[in-house]
């Protein structure tokens, strides 16, 4: 790929404006809730935009144009049955105990509802993770533009980590927030006109039907075999596991997103947001997934496309060679910095908070001044960033370690979910419950992952049994941990004795007022923008079956 | 000042013009499109960049 001044020229100029908007924001901090948690300030269209922005980081949207390369448009299900629903689920059935108690992040919900070891388990936990994950996405990027542009791996990963460390630094969440609307926009306007002439190029959405196998043109048909279909699950593994336990679980209990609505301005907005966010969400397919299926159907047609098979997180950047001249080009790289970006800031403010809040104050130093934690929240932010760099290195060298972590991430969320369930749901679930299953989740899945291999992934100790794909390794073993931390919480709660009704005030469902919103016109109450969310969901399942 | 439309509305105005600039002035071409992409994309951005700051114009 041959940049021109142009290119850089642009890319100069969004540097120039993420900055900006750090150093506008930052009169806005004078507490530590300001600098970490927005200070619960932010309108709901900013939250809802910065809800997706977060979550659509640069692995994201390279990962599912090459999932759409490789699997067709089966890979809108990440979206359509796993994202949507569980965005659904989170806003009208769960912000009411997030935002209501008040507590200031994930972990401290749980430490309000259970108890200090439950909250503590979850805090480092998501910290290891957060950090692990910003440096990995970092190591990925860093090749991508060594590999696409020349560009020196080490200039890339600390230019790109600087910038995102000063607005993050500057104006803390609200700083990340607003930049994350920004980069949503421009990931939008800057990968919308690749899906466009890639598919047209390829004969439209009919052109591309008639070139490609039909079980990769179709998202429901070919489910009823693992077989039948290139992603190798099954109806059921997909719905149960993909659907319920994954995306519900990382939607409904990852502090990364739920940190956005929490930022809303009222109860009404946070529940809002995931709502609000659902309705750009479903038409991303179109945007990130399309120009993969495109690249695939061009591969076949002799215009002069190849479809890069031995690496397949080359075919948004291959497509942007082909597709966009010079100007354009320079968009299109801006918004894949723009993905990084918030990805990483999604993570770094995410970080800084549960360090500071769930870690610091609770573990460390309690009881001090605000202005100190203010002071920590700036430092987790620089430690933060520091650490993610460092991984991004340590991923140069020990490139297995870094897939085990990932496979292990991946199914982090999952017994969350069932511990979140059940405490938000069940008055009877303890604090020692919650803890015992958490745990014993979190470590069975672990240890089953490391029992069975996929497409030579996983199975470090033995390898018992093989499934057919890695997805259908993922799907199966996150609805393993999701069940196995239900059942074990469940039974640990019936041995301890529950916390009395009047400490569940806001945190558990039947003690809580859950606002109404009657009197509010119908497209800001929750109820209403979800049923036309789940009846335009229905009609793109159905259209695209 | 505030207002978060202000600089997203400046900032794609910015991107719109410039990529209008490039339609015309340069002979970028891509490899696979006849379509005169910096054009269309230009006019998407100037568009949308105007929008954004009518919008936050209009609230002010």
């Amino acid at each position: 790929m041959k940049l021109a001044w142009i290119d850089y020229l642009l890319l100069a100029l969004y540097f120039g404006f993420v900055l900006g908007i750090g150093w506008i924001v930052r009169r806005r901090v004078s507490t530590s809730e300001d600098f970490l948690t927005s200070g619960r300030s932010v309108p709901v269209w900013i939250t809802s935009l910065a809800f997706i922005a977060a979550n659509l980081g640069a692995q994201e949207v390279i990962g599912m144009c090459a999932s759409g390369a490789k699997y067709g448009i089966m890979t809108a299900h990440f979206y359509w049955v796993g994202a949507v629903p569980a965005m659904l689920f989170v806003g009208i059935f769960m912000m009411p105990f997030y935002y209501g108690s008040r507590a200031r992040s994930v972990p401290e919900y749980l430490k309000l509802r259970f108890d200090e070891k439950t909250r503590g388990l979850n805090a480092i936990t998501f910290a290891v993770m957060t950090v692990f994950s910003s440096g990995i996405s970092m190591y990925a990027l860093g090749i991508l533009f060594q590999l696409v542009l020349g560009w020196n791996f080490t200039n890339s990963v600390l230019l790109s980590a600087a910038i995102v460390l000063v607005y993050t630094l500057l104006g803390g969440l609200t700083s990340a927030i607003y930049n994350e609307v920004l980069q949503f926009f421009l990931i939008v306007l800057g990968f919308a006109p690749l899906a466009i002439l890639s598919a047209y190029r390829a004969g439209g959405w009919s052109g591309i039907v008639s070139r490609l196998p039909e079980n990769v043109t179709h998202t429901w048909r070919y489910l009823g075999n693992a077989n039948a279909n290139p992603m190798g699950v099954e109806a059921f593994a997909l719905i149960a596991g993909l659907g319920f336990t994954l995306s519900f679980g990382y939607w409904c209990t990852n502090f990364l997103v739920v940190q956005r609505a929490m930022a809303a301005d009222s109860m009404s907005a946070a529940r809002r947001t995931p709502l609000v966010a659902a309705f750009p969400k479903m038409f991303l397919p179109f945007v990130v997934i399309l120009p993969g299926i495109a690249a695939l159907a061009l591969s076949k047609m002799n215009v002069g496309y190849t479809l890069p098979s031995d690496n397949y997180n080359l075919v948004l950047t291959t497509l942007m060679a082909k597709f966009y001249p010079s100007g354009m080009l320079g968009i299109g790289l801006t918004a894949l910095m723009a993905s990084f970006m918030s990805g990483m800031a999604g993570n770094v403010s995410a970080f800084n908070t549960v360090w500071t809040y769930d870690i610091y104050q609770s573990y460390i130093r309690p009881n001090a001044p605000d202005a100190h934690y203010l002071w920590m929240g700036r430092i987790a932010t620089v430690a933060g960033v520091a650490l993610s760099i460092l991984t991004a290195y340590v991923a140069t060298a020990f490139n297995n370690i870094m897939d085990i972590l990932q496979l292990v991430f991946s199914l982090v969320n999952a017994p969350l979910f069932a511990t979140f369930l059940l405490g938000m749901f069940s008055k009877r679930t303890t604090g020692n419950g919650a803890f015992t299953g958490l745990l014993t989740g979190t470590i069975g899945g672990t240890l089953l992952l490391s029992l069975t291999v996929a497409e030579g992934k996983g199975g470090w100790i033995a390898q018992m049994y093989t499934f057919r794909s890695s997805m259908a390794q993922n799907f199966w073993i996150a609805m393993f941990a999701f069940a196995l931390c239900f059942v074990v919480t469940y039974v640990v709660s019936l041995t301890s004795p529950p916390k009395p009704v009047s400490e569940l005030h806001n945190l558990v469902y039947g003690v809580t007022d859950i606002p109404k919103d009657k009197e509010a016109v119908w497209y800001k109450r929750p109820a209403p923008l979800a049923i036309i969310v789940a009846v335009v969901l229905v009609i793109l399942n159905i259209l695209f079956w | 000042m505030d207002d978060l439309r202000v600089p997203i509305g400046l900032i794609f105005t910015l991107f719109g013009v410039i990529l209008l600039i490039a339609a015309f002035a340069a002979g970028y071409r891509a490899e696979l499109t006849d379509v005169n992409v910096n054009l269309y994309g230009g006019i998407a951005m100037l568009v949308f960049g105007s929008v954004m700051l009518w919008l936050a114009r209009r609230a002010s």
